[in-house]
């Protein structure tokens, strides 16, 4: 069984020719921009554009976050993302008892379409790319954007960014789940399907394995259940009658970018050739743009430590440069304090900075994939891509991806990937500065971002005043209708959007939807 | 007998006070269960006695968690910020118990200001990232329960303190006092009941690990509770044979209803070589009666050779087994098809699952068997699981009757 790269024994102290061997540079490597694109997607890379600089950002209400976002603009990013609070990630209004203390709490708190007109005010969203970090009832708050852009009088074509509304992560690792597996995916579909008619240059889906190497889980783990999960993705939409090349380009990928930094490079790089492999090969992908494989990074933040925060500045740069070494096209670094709390704005401004200084002072950005050819980069590439074919025979060998949910197969791998990796740290085998290694007994306090306690409050009265100055036979209506198509089997989009559009709120939608669906419960294995 | 003839010798021997019993749960919205669940894992291998309660628990269902457990220590994570508004509620939630020299320890993400606001309101000790499991461990260590008297215990029993049952459980399971146990509660048995329909029943269920037991039982808890009846579990995991610790899990699957006064549920650590079944089970299911709850579950770790001495006791006997996992060839082996009242094919959505009934239906004609129930039920799909109920509930399963029993 493939573990972990990292395991003594599997690197070797030097690389050569003969490591190389199986390696043919025309079919494994071959140029930037061409296929297998495992020199990257693009033929000029940097050269023509650097990554996009994006800031994961979000807490309090949508005013609170609406400013930050400014900031974020003013200092030179290149685009937005949006982090959900808890009780959005799982599909309560502000107002449910369950949502109590954790409103606004780790990302911005939202009702309903209204708040999606003040998170994005002033600015222009055909021009801004917005990511929007959101799984379980991604489909509701795609069309909470797609209403809030349509009433703002923005084109739909237009639009460009980056939905999350990646379910099968979420049943590996991050468990912010609503409905069960098979619904779940229905509506991750119902979303790739309405975004290749009405918004074309959309990202559908962002398929994650940042979560699940967060979780714990190896290098390889993390490659092969990412893709594994897009697979899925293309299957269940091919079953929709949607042919490949309809909404393949519009996949995109999300991985960590963790300490090893070679590890990390092989692993972006053997990504690319794989995803190009399925593509043209077993899927017959014949639109060059559904075998690239695109990717946001976002640094480790399992990596961090509270322990010498200060120190975290220098893991996020390393593992910035993993990630452009790597060829990614969107970066989040994280904050230095962020095992803290959420980070305070001087240190969201040296993460960005991080960003700026690796593209605009070191020189990397300056040649097309500078690792390449590298005995040890391109041996390591060959080992990932074949240790992650071995994990897709295994999930094949439980049925496929719900076959292995079921079986707990995601979870358990991963959860003893995180155990032998804890024990490594206890023992001292693996060695964190400044916490098994180079402890500093008296360590300086760094600030943290107070969220302001009354965010719940104001929060909870706007969207009172929402309610009260709607139409509930409207409400009433365009639920009715969500919940006959959830039940009739044919896309929920038009539906959710003018749901939306009558001042539903999350909560209430997502009940709709349950009516229909069920709700998941956790059965840990 | 009465209360003064016992003796009064304290419930904790060094034995037991080697695995404190933690209960380790996550509250509020929050997800991330990376660092929980090594942490469980890593106490397990440290000796203790883990219950892993899960992500997504109230307040109130983890301290009726600890409760149940007769846990000395209560371990949860937050990595959701919402510690200040959570916490309080977790304490106030013990409190409310009667639990309140529970130690709380917290692990994940705890700015360092709201530590002193969290330590004044009675948490023990706070573990951030890079806290190692020895750390944790080490100070977990250096609480041992409080003696008590049995005496006092079983007067308090005998009021319906819940706590009382848990701590006369913990007792029994230690095998401490168990004459006196006994004897007092044979002296104190509530009067049976005129109706059959309602009499108090033991169910005990065996089958392999993965089956599904517990997913099957929290069902039928949930079908109990509609009926008005009240439910105790009583589920049995493996512990390692090296260091005596275990890692708890089955109640993650039964605590959709909790908190619920009804529903009891006590995770048993069951030694190497036990057969499959924590030690004094028989007593155990007779405090509960005693207690007041109408039926005991027992979930047997799956190893299927303490089944024979639990159908000594238990009402009924129902052995679950799935399709395509050869489990039909494996029972009939072990002679469980002779004894079991009750076959449940589990996962009978699985399309295997109607050639497993003909097949077992075919080896159950056979001469020398007795007429077991062949029942399908799916619990993931929530079908079969009133039928079940009634097979199980049947009168013609009454192993011990109205008698005494005689242990």
């Amino acid at each position: 069984m493939p573990t972990s790269i990292k395991s003594d024994g599997q690197i070797a102290g030097h690389y050569g020719p003969d490591e190389m061997a199986t390696v043919v540079f025309e079919r494994d490597i071959g140029e930037a921009g061409h296929y297998p694109f495992t020199r990257g997607v693009h033929a000029d890379m940097y050269r023509g554009r650097l990554w996009t600089m994006r800031q994961f950002a979000g807490f309090g209400t949508a005013r609170e976050t609406n400013k930050r976002f400014r900031f974020l603009l003013d200092q030179g990013q290149s685009g937005l993302s949006t982090a959900f609070d808890l009780p959005t990630l799982m599909g309560l209004d502000s107002d449910d008892p369950r949502s109590a203390g954790e409103v606004g709490r780790l990302g911005v708190a939202v009702d309903t379409v209204d708040d999606f007109h003040t998170l994005f005010e002033t600015i222009d969203l055909e021009q801004i790319s917005v990511s929007m970090t959101i799984n379980a009832p991604a489909a509701i708050v795609m069309a909470f954007y797609l209403a809030a852009a349509q009433e703002r009088g923005f084109d739909w074509k237009k639009l460009r960014g980056t939905i999350q509304n990646d379910i099968l992560k979420e049943f590996h690792a991050q468990n912010e789940i609503v409905f069960p597996p098979e619904p779940s995916v229905r509506l991750v579909v119902d979303l790739i399907e309405f975004c290749a008619r009405h918004v074309p240059q959309w990202n559908t889906v962002s398929i994650s394995g940042y979560h699940i190497r967060e979780a714990g889980s190896t290098a390889v783990q993390e490659l092969a259940f990412t893709l594994a999960d897009g697979l899925h993705y293309v299957d269940e939409t091919l079953r929709r009658g949607l042919p490949i090349d309809s909404f393949a380009p519009r996949l995109s990928f999300f991985f960590n970018a963790h300490n090893d930094l070679f590890e990390e490079i092989a692993k972006y790089r053997a990504a690319r050739r794989l995803w190009a492999e399925l593509m043209r090969e077993t899927y017959r992908a014949t639109d060059p743009a559904s075998w690239k494989l695109r990717f946001h990074a976002q640094t480790a933040g399992c990596s961090l430590q509270d322990r010498q925060p200060e120190v975290n500045l220098i893991r996020v740069a390393y593992q910035a440069l993993a990630a452009v070494l790597g060829g990614c096209q969107s970066l989040h670094t994280n904050s230095m304090d962020e095992t803290l709390a959420l980070p305070t704005e001087h240190a969201v401004t040296l993460a960005l900075r991080t960003q700026q200084v690796l593209a605009y002072e070191t020189g990397v950005t300056k040649t097309v994939d500078p690792v390449g050819g590298s005995y040890f980069v391109e041996s390591l590439t060959q080992q990932m891509h074949d240790d992650a074919e071995i994990y897709f025979e295994r999930i094949r060998s439980y049925g496929g991806m719900l076959g292995a949910i079921d079986a707990g197969f995601f979870r358990r791998e991963i959860a003893e990937s995180a155990y032998q990796y804890q024990r490594s740290v206890d023992q001292d085998d693996s060695v964190i500065v400044g916490v098994n290694r180079f402890v500093q007994p008296d360590e300086a306090r760094v600030e943290t971002l107070e969220v302001d306690a009354s965010v719940e409050n104001t929060q909870v009265e706007s969207l009172r005043r929402i309610k009260s100055a709607r139409s509930a036979s409207d409400v009433l209506r365009t639920l009715a209708e969500v919940r006959r198509v959830a039940a009739a089997g044919g896309n929920t989009f038009p539906a959710l959007i003018e749901a939306a559009k009558a001042r539903a709120t999350i909560g209430e939608l997502v009940k709709a939807l349950a009516d229909v669906f069920g709700q998941h419960t956790l059965h840990e294995q | 007998m009465t209360i003064d003839h016992l003796t009064t010798t304290p419930t904790t021997d060094d034995k037991s006070a080697a695995h404190v019993r933690i209960v380790l749960a996550k509250v509020g919205l929050d997800g991330h269960d990376r660092g929980i669940k090594v942490v469980a894992r890593g106490l397990r291998d440290a000796g203790f006695h883990v219950i892993y309660g899960g992500i997504w628990q109230s307040p109130n269902a983890v301290a009726q968690a600890v409760l149940d457990e007769d846990a000395l220590w209560l371990g949860i994570s937050l990595l959701n910020g919402a510690h200040l508004t959570l916490i309080p509620q977790v304490i106030e939630a013990l409190r409310e118990c009667g639990l309140p020299d529970v130690r709380l320890v917290l692990g994940g993400i705890v700015p360092p200001k709201d530590i002193p606001a969290l330590t004044e309101i009675g948490v023990s000790a706070i573990f951030g990232p890079g806290t190692s499991v020895a750390e944790i461990a080490a100070s977990l260590q250096s609480t041992h329960a409080k003696a008590t008297n049995v005496a006092e215990l079983l007067v308090s029993f005998q009021q319906r303190n819940r706590r009382s049952l848990s701590r006369l459980l913990t007792m029994i399971a230690a095998g401490q006092q168990l004459r006196d146990i006994r004897d007092w509660l044979n002296a104190n048995r509530p009067a049976t009941e005129a109706s059959a329909k309602n009499k108090f029943r033991t169910i005990a269920f065996t089958g392999n690990g993965g089956v599904g037991k517990s997913s099957l039982i929290a069902r039928l808890v949930a079908e109990l509770r509609s009926r008005g009846q009240s439910v105790a579990v009583l589920s049995c995991d493996p512990q390692s044979p090296i260091t005596g610790g275990a890692l708890l899990g089955d109640r993650i699957r039964m605590s959709d209803c909790l908190p619920d006064e009804g529903v009891f549920i006590r995770s048993l650590p069951v030694a190497s070589g036990s057969q499959g079944i924590a030690s004094n089970l028989d007593l155990m299911s007779q405090a509960l009666e005693g207690f007041g709850f109408d039926v005991v579950l027992i979930e047997t770790a799956g190893t299927g050779q303490g089944d024979i001495a639990i159908r000594n006791f238990a009402d009924a006997l129902v052995l679950v087994m799935q399709p395509e996992s050869g489990d039909s060839i494996q029972w009939e082996k072990a002679g469980l098809l002779e004894i079991a009242d009750v076959i449940v094919i589990h996962k009978s959505d699985l399309p295997s699952a109607e050639r497993m009934e003909g097949e077992l239906r075919e080896q159950l004609s056979l001469p020398g068997h007795h007429p077991a129930t062949l029942i399908r039920v799916s619990a993931a799909k929530n079908t079969g699981i009133p039928e079940l109920w009634e097979a199980i509930s049947h009168p013609s399963f009454n192993r011990v009757g109205t008698a005494p029993r005689v242990f």
